[in-house]
């Protein structure tokens, strides 16, 4: 999917072995891949996270309690790649329960931005975001519940797309928070997120939220922009932004011809999420937390406790006003667009170190910063794509966020694409070492 | 409203079974504290009939035609 890559098979496992001890994006690397055949992504070289069930295989969700776990049952996500012919030669590091935004893993070891072994590779999707910058995969699952495909998209310069609630199947993934859990892909660029895409998404019957709204045809309309309006809130941007992400992020706004629209209310939107994420995820780990709490590190121990002081009131509220806060984003921010444009992160993205177990009391403002612009989508159960924009006077990919409106992902691709003809951006692979 | 404090915090997890780790009380406590400061703009308007599942029906509606 980029001519100037070599995807094959025995490129991607060289790739592997010069970058997995820099990086530790695989958790384990298949002897022979799995899956492969004939179809739409025939003997395309695919990892996922390792959270995606396969009957009779390990799922370690990056966890200590799940280690050697054997699942007994395959994703939708999948059945639906093998069935498309794709190969998937391994499984990807992720944060412990897809429950962090940094991509430290204190059991499976930290994985670590190909960009500068350093600084963080974003959330929960680390292997995912690490694996398809260095190029040592085609594509990748992800999940995102509050930012777990967009953080490492942005973080490690790929294009990464949350899909609408409801839009991929989530059975056989590891649960976070029902309400709330995505499904989506990772990958070069957003032409072969769409190609993805086409595979996995549809209605399933084994998960219930799934919705039966057609599946587009992503891959064959990319070149059709007709009639797609994009806005952004470029004051806001000015004002929240770090100076070199509000630059590169205007940038693409007027590269995409965008014209202004009144911000969300992203506290608000915010704050609903985390109720409802701490809420869910909390009781989804209630018996182990009862039982084991010391096997969790200390950073997911604490969001998880967190979650048991969360009033049931509070948490029905935020369900109950949904719905209200997602016709005021359609009908006021989308007033006159199809497409909001933001960034994906108000900070430039933060060391491992200041983030870490270690960092410095500048680490709770950084981590909101990380998280600020994407927690709000999740709420909102829209979905977003996350390419991208330019780098930091460090080197560092700078994100640049699209949100769109229920199962618009074919707009968000067709944008995502006009600006990937437009710009070399996601063409750029981290140099490698020595 | 009344504020959380750590005794609070630690009798509502104990109750449920969760054991605290050291310390902890006092951070869950100001974090409690810092989001019940937010308010929802909506609040005062939301429906007294709007449900959970109201969301589903928005969501139909907000569909791009």
């Amino acid at each position: 999917m980029s001519a100037a890559v070599d995807f094959s098979l025995e490129a991607c496992r060289e790739r592997i072995a010069r970058w997995q001890p820099r990086v530790n994006a695989f958790v384990r690397i298949e002897d022979r891949p799995l899956g492969g055949g004939t179809g739409p992504l025939a003997g395309l070289p695919l990892a996922h996270k390792d959270m995606f069930y396969r009957s009779g295989m390990v799922s370690n969700c990056g966890s200590k309690i799940r280690r050697g776990w054997v699942a007994s049952e395959t994703s939708t996500a999948l059945e639906r790649l093998d069935a498309a012919g794709a190969l998937q030669i391994g499984t990807l590091n992720m944060s412990e329960f897809a429950y962090g935004p940094t991509g430290h893993n204190e059991h499976w070891g930290d994985c670590c931005n190909p960009w500068n072994p350093e600084y963080i590779t974003g959330g929960s999707s680390s292997g995912s975001g690490a694996a398809v910058a260095a190029r040592l995969v085609v594509g990748a699952l992800g999940s995102d519940t509050g930012g777990s495909v967009r953080l490492p998209a942005a973080a490690c310069g790929v294009t990464g797309l949350k899909t609408t609630w409801g839009r991929v199947s989530r059975a056989g993934a590891m649960p976070l928070s029902h309400s709330l859990d995505t499904v989506g892909p990772l990958a070069g660029s957003a032409e072969a997120c769409a190609r993805i895409l086409q595979v996995i998404a549809g209605f399933d019957p084994r998960d219930p939220i799934t919705s039966r709204e057609p599946v587009e045809d992503y891959a064959s309309r990319l070149n059709d922009l007709s009639g797609l309006k994009i806005a952004t809130s470029t004051d806001w941007i000015a004002r929240h932004a770090d100076p070199e992400v509000a630059s590169a992020v205007l940038a693409a706004a007027k590269t995409l011809g965008a014209a202004e629209t009144e911000p969300p209310d992203f506290d608000t939107l915010s704050a609903h999420c985390i109720t409802i994420m701490s809420s869910e995820a909390s009781a989804q780990h209630a018996p182990w937390m009862r039982e084991r709490p010391r096997d969790y590190s200390s950073a997911v121990r604490v969001r998880l406790e967190a979650g048991y002081a969360v009033p049931a009131a509070a948490y029905l509220e935020a369900l109950r006003l949904r719905g209200t806060w997602l016709e005021r984003f359609c009908s006021r921010t989308l007033a006159e667009a199809d497409l909001y444009l933001l960034p994906a992160m108000i900070v430039r993205i933060p060391t491992r170190e200041q983030t870490g177990p270690r960092g410095g009391a500048d680490m709770p403002r950084l981590l909101a910063g990380v998280t600020h612009l994407t927690r709000w989508v999740n709420y909102l159960g829209v979905p977003a794509l996350v390419l991208p924009c330019g780098f930091d006077s460090r080197g560092l990919p700078i994100g640049l966020q699209l949100v769109a409106r229920p199962f618009a992902e074919a707009a968000l691709l067709r944008a995502g694409h006009a600006f990937q003809r437009e710009t070399d951006w996601h063409l750029r692979v981290p140099p490698e070492a020595g | 409203m009344n504020s959380w404090n750590p005794e609070a915090v630690e009798a509502i997890l104990f109750a449920q079974g969760i054991r605290l780790a050291p310390g902890r009380a006092a951070k869950i406590a100001a974090a409690l504290n810092a989001s019940a400061g937010l308010a929802d703009p909506m609040l005062a308007d939301l429906e007294f009939e709007a449900d959970p599942t109201s969301y589903g029906l928005a969501m139909r509606r907000c569909v791009a035609k």
